[in-house]
């Protein structure tokens, strides 16, 4: 294994993110919310393991990465920037147990946004801005910010993004991959910047404006009051419902919209899908709610939010609990596996995988009726192998797996099935807060869980972050065997 | 024999199923319509001939009730014969009246009996729980029929010990019957219908030695199985009747575990016998999980041809053994039990639940909820395939993980050929992905049928415990419905719920759900 390049990788990162807390710092001196110390402390060490990892990797480091190694600087990336990105909700003084802090970090990292504050609005301000850009910093995918920072690795990137986006044969942007991560990267920052510039100009205040920009984009959830976005304007949620449902298209297809590439936007099963299964929901909870109160408003607005922030898996809510009618619950749920499409910043199981499966249970039962055809699952115009769709249902497979392990976990802490199964399920898919009877009402946040339970979280989210088969790789022992 | 089809009509069903899967080369010689309509109309007939035949059965195995019911005197004997008699007379009915077929030659047909089959059974099993005055509503009893049939072992009655003797004995006989039922159609039925050919069968027949091959033609492998069948049942009576148990109890007990039903005689489940008994019925239970054919293999004494080729059984063992150590620690540790109590009941109940029979010897209701929740997920798991268990079957389950570790292990070493084995023959991959749909089509429907119940008016949790407890044919659910509970306390429609979801579990969801496909009746 290149333990010196998987360092110096790691090196690299978590200089990044010290920056990015010097940043808050010099925020949080500029509007004296007296976080400055906190920051700065937090800084100073991951600065430090920072460079001993630099030290430790040496001067002569071979830019080469194999298979193996992929996995295990997706699955050490995912697990060490988060523990560090603890260390401000700590140092600060607004978590008061190192698991809390650890839960608020990897729920941002992960872009989960699952919360452990009862009221963010008494945060400082520097601490929300910091929390939000975690999910930023998450949403890009550290593997891909590593490929971006090391352009020097000669061999093995493609592994690394495979690592991360296990099994969905993305389309490349461009050739190289740090070319494709720039331009994915380019897009990403400047759909985060108009939305600010928009919310800005839509009156919201400034700090509200970045943080739910960066927690939009990125699909992560953090929201800055405890009442969901209930206080923004009309306007502002049509404009973050419209960049909500965006960030969950593939950001190779923004790139091409954006850049008038047309020619390389024909056929786009999955955005078609993804359109399809939005608009099918949306009218499903628009008569559920129909059925429980008469209101077309409130039913088509509530509708169009809640399911752009589900699919798209943001987690943001905005309306009062009276519209969780059961019927919204059912398709929430059945939205939460859906989640987002391939190469978005979303999670979730990822509309092409639900799209493979399904077309490959139609096409099963057209050959129980015709049993000498021939058919194949198509998706984009191309056959999908056998051993193509069996890796997609391997992957549905294991998900569920996780989902029921991780619910098993949560029953053992003395939470009751169908809220064990849900918590699981919202974390695994990185959706992150979701309405539970009596354990969390629109407002609560995780606090009350037990210890056990946010470990059991953590390790879902980063699960579902990195799509499972890296953390699976590095605990099989195939791994670990010698050849 | 295609010869003979035509000459005479066919008395017995295994020669009908025999010739349905030769029906297709037939040719007509009148024109294409009329052919047509000619050959529908046949298939019917065939149809509801075949019916008639199993009601035929039905209805004396019915009468077969008459005997504890006279012999203790209950005053149920007068419904028991009418129903007994009734069901005769409508079996032999269909069976006269569609004597003029000639063969089942339509597979959307065969797709249809099968599931028919199970629906009528049980509507006319619900008869005698009517006739007798047992049950009030005809939910209720078809429901408890259904249950029986399809060995779930659900049950809507709050207390079983004031029932007629003869119902109770229906009770467990149709879970017996139901039992061997489905060992036929995944045995003998399936292949010759041809419908392990596209689906759910293939995991079973494809990848094992089909028993097909291993006794010979379809009526050799009914004979010997229904041999192998009584048998045991035989062996579990004299075992229980060793330990002191009265003829009465020893026989319904047998019924209702051999089969991996799980209706109980006492009102308290299993807990009221002695240890020794419930160690037995443990062990008929796990036997009921097996495969029918190394049940055969073993009993005939041929034990050299399993092994190495029944892996699943090392699964499906070591399932069970997880499973009791870890409720039994967690009953010594949580529940304060001794030892011995927690070893016994962990035993016996993680029997109960691998080979999802159901059968109660304690109040697992009150258990440590991580536990019942480890039930749940092992019941969805199941027993052997080709047994009486319900539930994804422990070979599917270990291809889907077998599959997922190749996954890894193909990604390490990408050139490496590395396929999934099963009893260390390579699985090919769309075998392995029709597992795979299964196992989702398996999975959508217990999230939908969970949805339906909570609309229904239970509770999540209920929900989730009926929904598990019926699709898999382990019985009992979580909360009410768990425990020594019942499912009396349900609404109707969550009844009928239950009713559409043992079905869908016990025919293994695709020959039920590919009715509704609507492809299938644009052929031809």
């Amino acid at each position: 294994m290149n333990y010196r390049c998987v360092f110096q990788l790691l090196s690299l990162l978590l200089i990044v993110e010290a920056v990015v807390m010097i940043g808050c710092g010099v925020l949080s001196w500029f509007v004296g919310d007296g976080a400055v110390a906190g920051f700065g402390i937090a800084a100073l060490v991951v600065l430090i393991v920072a460079l001993s990892l630099r030290m430790a990797a040496g001067r002569h480091v071979r830019y080469q990465l194999s298979e193996r190694d992929s996995f295990w600087v997706t699955s050490l990336a995912w697990i060490v920037v988060p523990v560090m990105g603890c260390l401000p909700f700590m140092l600060t003084g607004q978590a008061h147990r190192w698991v809390d802090a650890l839960f608020e970090s990897f729920s941002g990292f992960t872009t989960t946004g699952s919360t452990i504050f009862d009221d963010p609005a008494c945060l400082p301000i520097s601490v929300l801005v910091w929390r939000s850009l975690t999910q930023w910093v998450g949403g890009l995918g550290l593997v891909l910010l590593m490929v971006a920072l090391m352009r020097r690795i000669s061999h093995g990137t493609w592994y690394l993004y495979d690592a991360e986006f296990s099994g969905t044969q993305q389309r490349r942007l461009y050739p190289k991959l740090s070319g494709s991560v720039g331009r994915m990267a380019i897009v990403y920052v400047s759909v985060s910047l108009a939305l600010v510039f928009i919310l800005l100009l839509l009156g919201n205040n400034p700090i509200d404006s970045v943080c739910l920009a960066l927690s939009t984009t990125s699909t992560g959830g953090f929201m800055t009051s405890s009442v969901g976005l209930a206080g923004l304007g009309n306007a502002t949620l049509i404009v973050i419902t419209l960049f909500m449902f965006m960030s969950g298209v593939n950001l190779a297809v923004i790139y091409n919209v954006v850049t008038f590439k047309w020619r390389r936007l024909h056929r786009l099963d999955e955005f078609r899908a993804y359109v399809v299964v939005y608009f099918v929901a949306v009218a499903l909870s628009v008569i559920a709610l129909l059925l429980a109160h008469n209101d077309w408003r409130s039913a088509v607005g509530f509708s169009l939010f809640h399911i752009a922030s589900t699919i798209s898996t943001c987690g943001f809510y905005a309306y009062s609990p009276a519209h969780w009618t059961f019927g919204v619950s059912v398709i929430t749920f059945f939205l939460l596996f859906v989640g987002a499409s391939s190469g978005a910043t979303g999670g979730g199981v990822k509309v092409k995988r639900i799209l493979v499966l399904t077309r490959y249970i139609r096409n099963y039962f057209t050959r129980i009726v015709y049993p000498h055809a021939v058919f194949n699952v198509k998706v984009d115009g191309m056959v999908l192998t056998d051993e193509y769709n069996n890796k997609v249902f391997a992957f549905v497979f294991t998900y569920l797996a996780f989902v029921l392990g991780g619910a098993f976990l949560l029953t053992l802490s003395g939470c009751d099935i169908p809220t064990s199964v849900t918590l699981a399920a919202a974390n695994m898919c990185n959706l992150g807060p979701v309405p539970v009877d009596g354990l969390l009402g629109v407002s609560a946040s995780y606090l009350a869980l037990p210890t056990l339970s946010k470990y059991t979280l953590m390790v879902l989210m980063v699960a579902g972050r990195i799509e499972i088969f890296a953390l699976l790789a590095i605990f099989s022992p195939a791994y670990w065997r010698k050849k | 024999m295609m010869v003979s089809a035509f000459d005479k009509p066919i008395a017995d069903p295994k020669s009908q199923l025999h010739n349905a899967q030769h029906g297709a080369n037939i040719a007509f010689t009148t024109s294409r319509r009329q052919s047509a309509y000619c050959k529908v109309s046949s298939n019917i007939k065939a149809l509801v001939r075949l019916l008639g035949i199993f009601l035929m059965a039905e209805g004396v195995l019915m009468l077969l009730c008459l005997i504890p019911a006279i012999h203790f005197v209950d005053h149920s004997a007068n419904g028991i014969l009418v129903s007994g008699l009734f069901t005769l007379a409508v079996g032999l009915y269909m069976w006269i009246s569609c004597s003029d077929f000639k063969v089942l030659s339509d597979r959307r047909l065969s797709f249809v009996f099968v599931v028919v089959l199970w629906l009528v059974l049980a509507l006319f099993g619900s008869l005698p729980f009517l006739a007798t005055g047992a049950v009030r509503t005809f939910t209720n009893a078809y429901f408890e029929t259904l249950s029986g049939f399809t060995s779930s072992g659900a049950t809507i009655f709050e207390e079983v010990q004031h029932l007629p003797s003869s119902i109770l004995l229906w009770r467990s006989m149709s879970q017996w019957i139901g039992g061997f039922g489905i060992i036929l159609l995944v045995l003998a039925i399936a292949p010759t219908l041809g419908i392990n050919k596209f689906s759910l069968y293939t995991a079973e027949t494809s990848i094992q030695d089909p028993s097909v091959s291993l006794v010979g033609t379809t009526g050799m492998t009914v004979r010997r199985m229904l041999v192998v069948y009584v048998l045991l049942s035989a062996i579990f009576v004299w075992l229980y009747s060793k330990t002191g148990l009265p003829l009465w109890d020893a026989v319904n007990l047998t019924f209702s575990n051999i089969s991996s039903g799980g209706f109980s005689i006492y009102n308290d489940g299993i807990a009221s016998l002695t240890a020794a008994q419930q160690y037995i019925t443990a062990l008929a239970m796990l036997l009921s999980g097996v495969n029918f054919t190394m049940l055969y293999l073993l009993i005939s004494f041929r034990w050299n041809k399993i092994a190495g080729r029944y892996e699943q059984v090392r699964v499906y063992l070591l399932l069970f053994f997880i499973m009791a150590v870890l409720a039994s620690v967690a009953l010594h540790t949580r529940m304060g039990y001794g030892w011995s109590d927690s070893v016994r009941l962990s035993v016996v109940q993680s029997a109960s639940v691998i080979s999802t029979t159901g059968t109660m010897v304690a109040d697992t209701s009150q258990w440590w909820m991580p536990v019942s929740f480890l039930f749940v997920i092992l019941s969805l798991c199941g027993g052997m395939a080709g047994s009486t268990s319900g539930g994804i079957k422990v070979m599917r389950v270990m291809i889907l993980v077998r599959n997922v570790r190749t996954i890894l292990k193909n990604r390490l070493h990408p050139s490496a050929v590395n396929p999934v084995r099963l009893n260390g023959r390579p699985v090919a991959h769309p075998i392995i992905n029709n597992v795979m749909v299964l196992f989702f089509v398996y999975a959508l429907v217990i999230i939908i049928g969970v949805f339906c119940l909570i609309l229904s008016g239970e509770t999540g949790t209920e929900a989730i415990g009926a929904m598990v407890g019926c699709i898999t044919g382990y019985g009992p659910g979580l909360g009410v419905s768990g425990g020594f509970g019942n499912y009396a306390a349900f609404a109707d429609v969550s009844k009928w719920i239950c009713i559409a979801a043992m079905l869908l579990g016990r025919l293994e969801c695709i020959t039920v759900l590919v009715l509704f496909y609507p492809p299938l009746w644009k052929l031809r």
